[in-house]
């Protein structure tokens, strides 16, 4: 059989990426572009009529000062989660790749959290915020304490921290993975050579396992980005809108004040962020990567 | 040769495979969720949660009775959200309980007339648009103070009559006599924004001679609201509510199922809600006389002497090709039997404990909060709902009263917030 016409390699093709090209285009590519389709009218959400509007609703979309405030928001938020994440994680990893007692079930115990789904995770944390802490702090204090949930900062705080400790076990598997893919000989190489320990870690095993922070930073950004479900079961944007972030805020835009058209456009512009941060991150820590 | 029967087996599975995974896309959308396309008998969309056991062993009895097998959901999204979803994969229930504002969105499009039911005589609550009857009230809510007469009997040692205490002056003394007796906060104030938003603040509209009018002035910036009578007089009963709130210390993270348990336990003896907390409230261990009474106001126009509320819960009828005429018929013969049938009656107002919006129907209401409502829906004492309300309304503006709830922002601020917010929208007239 010839194995290099254009026949067979279509067919082979086909045959390997067919179904999963036809399933994306289906769940992905086809929706992606009946939503942008969406942007250009008013739709309500249920009505038959899809008028035609232009760019009206990018229009409101960019005057919609509780999205934009949102979008910053996320931007802050993922700054701080992905930092925390990432440290966390490769403190948590180097812990338990150095022959630690009981390390496999470290392992197992500080990658939990990622099992439990996010909605349950922020309703438990929500009991903790709003019960234990305040309970605990007015044993102490003596007088009546506000739950953290309640104030501005606070919500974002408890934002933050649940993220944390949800991500960081997950990326921990990752960096853990890495730790292991870096050959011990290199680093006794480089301790013979005279490194101390630190200097082994910073100059051997870490620019090798450049790929696993690559990883790890990409999954955290975008993860963060799009945050939904712990948003909703922990603060659910409360209090005074102070901590919606932005994937929230477009669903309410769309269904909830039930400005589909705007939502869409403002999910548009969401996706048109996250891509152009996680490709550019991509970009600059490949760069970087090193062949062992 | 064997080689090549290797692949053809090969490709063989691989499309197998294929095959199934697309059908069991296929299915799950298409499959067990679909209720209409068949014939047999109707789907009904719940909205009410609290209903929804009740509404399952009705379907059993119902079918069981008159042989049309009925199938009810329920989804606990945004209801219009979720009409949405359903009307968008061209999947809608026969019959769907939606929110009146969800009637004036959907009817015109979705829904068949009703006008020559035998039961539109029969209920002032019922939605007509362009002059026909869409929406079949399900039940008539209202809202104000809910209070436990035995919690304050305790403390001051007499029968406490509601119709003593119409004005803020009266009520402010109550409180005062419950603290001194020790009550150390006699009131609950619940923080979420469809209460203080869709409920407190709406009634500042709905108090107004024509609401409609008024807000037309306040987003075209006619109106101040420091200087409106009834804003103030509203304003000025919360002041009292959040200052002897039990959560005062941190009264936006206060608890929904707290409030109604202090309250039915008798810990507090006022919150502002509806008869829809009885379902909560009956969790809990609760005493025996409670009740809802006006919010108590210093007025004499006679709004301190009513409730706020109206039909809650509209039933609609597909009139898409999805949807029988058949269907559409034993849609409208449930209708039917729910009000003008023994069991359906029994269902209503023993099983589920609402407020039935129909004068025919004359069982007694079994809770004490309906009782209330029931009480002022018969005497002609309730304000109606205004439902025309934008759907951002009751989330931006319920921030804001969170804001003046938590001390962030004053009586003056919160004003500004509501007038900003007015004057972003534009708004059509309404007037029928």
């Amino acid at each position: 059989m010839e194995r290099n016409t254009m026949a067979y390699k279509s067919k082979q093709f086909l045959m390997f990426a067919g179904p999963a090209l036809i399933l994306f285009c289906m769940v992905i590519i086809i929706p992606f572009i009946y939503g942008l389709f969406l942007t250009f009218t008013s739709w309500d959400g249920v009505s038959a009529e899809k008028p035609f509007v232009g760019f009206a609703n990018y229009v409101s979309a960019f005057k919609d000062a509780y999205f934009w405030s949102a979008i910053g928001r996320t931007i802050i938020y993922s700054a701080f989660a992905v930092v925390f994440v990432n440290v966390v994680a490769f403190l948590l990893a180097y812990m338990v790749t150095s022959g630690v007692k009981g390390q496999n079930f470290f392992r197992a115990g500080f990658f939990i959290p990622n099992l439990i789904g996010g909605i349950v995770l922020g309703y438990v944390w929500k009991f903790v915020f709003n019960r234990a802490f305040v309970a605990i702090g007015e044993a102490i204090s003596g007088g009546t304490v506000p739950s953290l949930l309640s104030t501005t900062g606070g919500a974002m705080f408890c934002l933050i921290l649940v993220s944390v400790w949800q991500y960081a076990g997950y990326m921990m598997l990752i960096y853990v993975a890495g730790f292991m893919s870096v050959s011990d000989s290199l680093k006794e190489a480089a301790m013979i050579d005279g490194c101390t320990p630190s200097q082994a870690m910073r100059n051997v095993t870490i620019p090798l396992m450049r790929t696993s922070f690559t990883t790890c930073i990409f999954l955290s950004i975008t993860r963060c980005f799009v945050v939904y479900d712990v948003n909703l079961s922990l603060t659910k944007g409360e209090p005074f809108f102070s901590s919606v972030m932005a994937a929230m805020h477009v669903y309410n835009k769309a269904f909830t004040y039930k400005d589909y058209g705007t939502g869409q456009a403002e999910a548009l512009i969401l996706f048109i962020v996250c891509a152009i941060i996680g490709i550019t991150q991509v970009y600059v820590s490949k760069k970087g990567e090193v062949e062992a | 040769m064997k080689k090549k029967l290797k692949r053809t087996v090969a490709l063989l599975t691989v499309l197998a495979m294929s095959v199934l995974l697309l059908a069991g896309c296929g299915g799950s959308s298409g499959g067990e969720e679909a209720p209409s396309g068949n014939t047999n008998g109707i789907t009904v969309f719940n909205s009410k949660m609290e209903i929804q056991d009740q509404l399952l062993q009705m379907a059993e009895k119902y079918e069981a009775e008159t042989g049309v097998h009925v199938e009810v959901y329920y989804s606990s999204d945004t209801v219009s959200a979720h009409m949405a979803t359903r009307y968008a994969s061209n999947n809608p229930y026969t019959l769907s309980m939606v929110d009146a504002k969800d009637i004036y969105s959907l009817a015109e499009e979705h829904a068949i007339p009703l006008d020559d039911e035998e039961w539109v005589k029969d209920t002032g609550y019922a939605i007509s648009i362009g002059g026909h009857v869409y929406g079949f009230p399900v039940c008539v809510e209202a809202r104000g103070i809910i209070y436990n007469a035995d919690a304050i009997k305790k403390v001051t040692g007499k029968d406490f009559d509601p119709e003593q205490y119409k004005t803020l002056t009266a009520w402010k003394g109550l409180i005062e006599e419950l603290k001194k007796g020790g009550m150390e906060s006699p009131t609950g104030v619940m923080k979420e924004d469809w209460s203080l938003g869709a409920h407190y603040l709406a009634q500042v509209y709905e108090e107004q001679d024509d609401p409609d009018a008024f807000l037309m002035d306040l987003s075209a910036g006619k109106v101040k609201l420091m200087e409106n009578e009834k804003f103030n007089s509203l304003m000025d009963t919360f002041d009292v509510l959040m200052e002897n709130n039990y959560a005062k210390a941190s009264a936006i993270s206060a608890e929904r199922e707290i409030s109604e348990k202090k309250l039915a336990e008798g810990e507090i003896a006022f919150m502002f809600g509806g008869n829809w907390d009885w379902s909560q409230i009956n969790q809990f261990d609760y005493t025996e006389n409670m009740g809802m009474m006006p919010v108590p106001q210093d007025l004499d126009d006679g709004m301190n002497e009513m409730l706020v509320g109206g039909g809650s819960k509209y039933f609609f009828i597909d009139n898409s090709s999805n949807t029988s005429e058949e269907q559409r018929q034993q849609a409208k013969d449930f209708l039917n039997w729910l009000i003008y049938n023994e069991n359906g009656q029994s269902f209503l107002v023993n099983d589920c404990a609402l407020v039935p919006a129909f004068s025919n129907i004359e069982l007694p209401i079994s809770d004490p909060l309906g009782a209330s409502v029931s009480k002022y829906t018969n005497a002609g004492k309730l304000i109606p709902n205004y439902n025309y309300m934008p759907d951002d309304h009751y989330a931006i503006l319920g921030a804001m009263f969170q804001k003046y709830l938590a001390g962030i922002s004053d009586r003056e601020g919160f004003a500004k917030d509501v007038e900003t917010y007015w004057h972003t929208k534009t708004l059509t007239s309404h007037s029928e």
